[in-house]
């Protein structure tokens, strides 16, 4: 049986922790939320995560500072990063840095597919 | 006394006593040289000059008369009458009746030692007496201006004002050589006091005329009117300016009924209430009300009214009006730009906070977006996950409603709105701002505390000008620790009652602390240390707390960064008025007890 890739979810926001697991669940991933970027690094799916959908404004640990970390740690999960902000000068700065795909929130579903298949040409080359 | 030299409007016809000029001076056709048998003048001479003198005929005309008059007392005899300059370096001849162009040839003489007579009598403040010019070494450069007159003789008497101020010289000139005999020197003196007199009473009626000039020109300037208003008999005097204010012509006689009619119709209520108060007790008033011009544009009018007793014991007011219309009319504007800066720099700190309103709607719009896809897509599924889609719909709303808060939340806060003035809770309207600005200070790594007080009770105030202040200094609290890494960024919000029933907000930070050097310029408008700053927000906030009759300062920490605190007092049920004016009422009226 082939495992379902897991999309790993990392916001502040409760109501993206809710609502995006559930989406990306009948999209046919796996999918886990976190609250914080702390949360996630101490949990046990980092090493599990093919895919990292990452809010980039969180108190304490900002999106970009769990996307340097991973780095450090020689993690290279694919990363999609959402925001709230809708500041046009972030995103070329975050694909610079490696992430796959930027959306702005509210980001529609097409969007959201067409950077997780991103993450996942990704994976395949990498296999 | 400059206006010497005056000789033109009297016939200069030797010996001629005739008058013919200006009507004021008809009079003195009446007094006619009359010789008494002293050889001094007649009293009633002298007598009908005094009438003259209080009559307020001209100086150069009473003083012409003056030496006409003695003239007459001796033949041969010529009389000339020099003043002093108010300056004191010259004296100017300003009356030689009998000797033609005199005055024109030689108007005058410096004051020193060597000054022919007039200007060495008024040096040497005594007379000189002079027996032949010919000879007489003082008149040494002058003769040329006395010998084609034949004149040989000239006796010079200063004339002294009653504090022995030197005026000017009283001067007899003979075609022979000679000096006064007793009876002259007689005559002289008694001519001299009159001149003296004449002289006196000329200078006081100057200064009257110039200081009423001046109390008629600073209440033009001030646009104040004074008025003196008899109780008993309601007879009113008005100076100058109150009819130029009133705009009514300076001869009608002033009434309560021509006031009346004035006055505001809205105000007249105000008016009869004064005058009524004002007989009644005597007291005095202080009222502002407005009048109604003939072309209806409105004045604003500032009085003020003193209660005295005349002699007998009648009331009499002595009052001023000023007219502060266009104070009135400058604190209005005021007042509207003041709301209009309000608005300015509520929107443009909302201009720099959008990104993190546009947050707090972004992230319900999100889970919206997410909830439905997840929705559509559950419904979609064979067998279709009713279940699961009911909970997607629920969430779907729940975000829904938390957007719709937030924009609540934000049009009040952008709404342009006049100062509405209500009873509220300062910590909900505290709550409100953090909860607008959480995402932000979160975005500032800020870690926010808040401590306010359970019992804070209610304060009175524009609820959206004094949100518009706590975002302002949690902005600026937030701004000041934007490059504080060494440290936690500590916020500390506190509300706490005062006594003398107040409340206070403080809000701490861990910043960069103040300059002490810049403390006095802090709260001036236009002073920043931010690059993207405008340097309203503190001026403003201060205005606004100033207007809630409260304060706004600031004090830096013990450790690092600094505190600022705004200080405003409690809703009335728990204050007194006493004090506090009634903001924007047209007319008002504050009696008081003398």
């Amino acid at each position: 049986m082939v495992r379902r890739s897991l999309v790993s979810v990392v916001d502040d926001d409760e109501s993206v922790r809710e609502s995006l697991p559930d989406l990306l669940r009948e999209l046919g991933f796996a999918a886990h939320a976190f609250s914080s970027a702390e949360e996630f690094l101490t949990s046990d799916y980092v090493a599990q995560t093919n895919c990292l959908i990452l809010d980039i404004a969180m108190p304490g640990m900002t999106g970009l500072d769990l996307q340097r970390e991973l780095k450090l740690r020689r993690q290279e999960i694919p990363i999609v990063f959402i925001t709230a902000h809708r500041d046009e000068t972030v995103r070329p700065r975050v694909l610079e840095q490696g992430a796959v795909g930027c959306l702005f929130k509210p980001f529609s579903e097409r969007a959201l597919v067409e950077a997780l298949n991103a993450t996942l040409r990704i994976n395949e080359r990498c296999i | 006394m400059a206006d010497s030299s005056h000789e033109g409007s009297v016939d200069n016809a030797v010996g001629a006593a005739t008058v013919t000029q200006s009507p004021s001076t008809q009079a003195l056709s009446r007094v006619e040289p009359a010789q008494s048998e002293s050889g001094l003048f007649s009293g009633e001479s002298v007598l009908n000059i005094l009438k003259l003198i209080f009559a307020g005929a001209p100086l150069p005309d009473v003083l012409t008369i003056i030496a006409r008059l003695v003239e007459a007392e001796g033949k041969g005899m010529f009389c000339t009458i020099w003043l002093l300059d108010e300056d004191g370096r010259y004296v100017r001849c300003a009356t030689a009746p009998s000797l033609p162009g005199f005055t024109a040839n030689w108007d005058r003489t410096p004051v020193g030692p060597t000054g022919a007579c007039c200007g060495t009598a008024v040096y040497r403040r005594e007379p000189v007496y002079v027996t032949d010019v010919l000879s007489d070494p003082l008149w040494d450069g002058y003769r040329h201006l006395v010998l084609p007159y034949g004149i040989r003789a000239v006796w010079a008497q200063p004339l002294l004002s009653s504090e022995g101020k030197v005026l000017g010289t009283f001067s007899i000139l003979y075609r022979q050589a000679r000096g006064p005999s007793t009876a002259d020197l007689q005559m002289i003196e008694n001519a001299s006091h009159i001149v003296g007199i004449a002289l006196e009473r000329h200078m006081k009626e100057e200064e009257l005329r110039r200081s009423e000039a001046f109390l008629a020109e600073g209440q033009r300037l001030s646009r104040t009117g004074s008025f003196s208003w008899r109780v008993a008999t309601d007879e009113i005097t008005w100076s100058e300016e109150l009819y130029r204010i009133f705009e009514f012509d300076r001869d009608v006689p002033v009434t309560l009924e021509l006031i009346g009619s004035r006055v505001h119709p809205e105000d007249i209520p105000l008016l009869n209430d004064m005058i009524d108060r004002a007989r009644g007790t005597g007291s005095d008033f202080e009222y502002e009300h407005r009048l109604q011009m003939s072309n209806h544009s409105v004045k604003y009018l500032h009085m003020v009214g003193h209660g005295t007793r005349d002699r007998d014991g009648r009331l009499v007011y002595i009052g001023a009006a000023q007219d502060v219309t266009e104070r009135r009319l400058s604190e209005e504007t005021l007042g509207k730009v003041r709301s209009e800066l309000a608005h300015v720099a509520r929107v443009t700190s909302l201009g720099a906070l959008t990104a993190s309103i546009a947050h707090e709607v972004n992230q319900p719009l999100s889970g919206i977006v997410t909830n439905a896809s997840t929705c559509l897509r559950m419904l979609a599924a064979d067998p279709p996950n009713v279940d699961g889609a009911r909970e997607t719909a629920r969430r779907t709303i729940r975000d829904g409603n938390r957007a719709s808060n937030v924009i609540t939340r934000l049009r009040a806060l952008f709404s342009k709105k006049e100062t509405t003035i209500e009873s509220l809770d300062l910590n909900e309207a505290i709550r409100e701002v953090i909860a607008l600005s959480l995402s932000e200070l979160q975005r500032n790594r800020v870690i926010l505390r808040t401590e306010l007080a359970d019992d804070l009770p209610l304060v009175t105030g524009d609820r959206v000008q004094l949100q518009q202040v706590v975002l302002n200094l949690l902005r600026n609290a937030s701004d000041a620790m934007s490059a504080v890494d060494d440290r936690p960024r500590h916020m500390v919000i506190t509300t706490e009652r005062e006594e003398a029933d107040r409340v206070r907000l403080t809000v701490q930070d861990a910043g960069v602390g103040l300059d002490p050097q810049a403390m006095d310029r802090l709260f001036e408008a236009f002073y920043t240390t931010k690059n993207e700053g405008m340097g309203m927000g503190l001026s403003v906030s201060r205005s606004i707390i100033e207007r809630h009759h409260g304060r706004l300062w600031a004090a830096p920490n013990d450790g690092p960064g600094a505190t600022f605190s705004f200080s405003i007092p409690c809703a009335p049920a728990s204050v007194t008025s006493a004090g506090r004016r009634p903001i924007g009422k047209d007319a008002k009226r504050i009696m008081r007890n003398p």
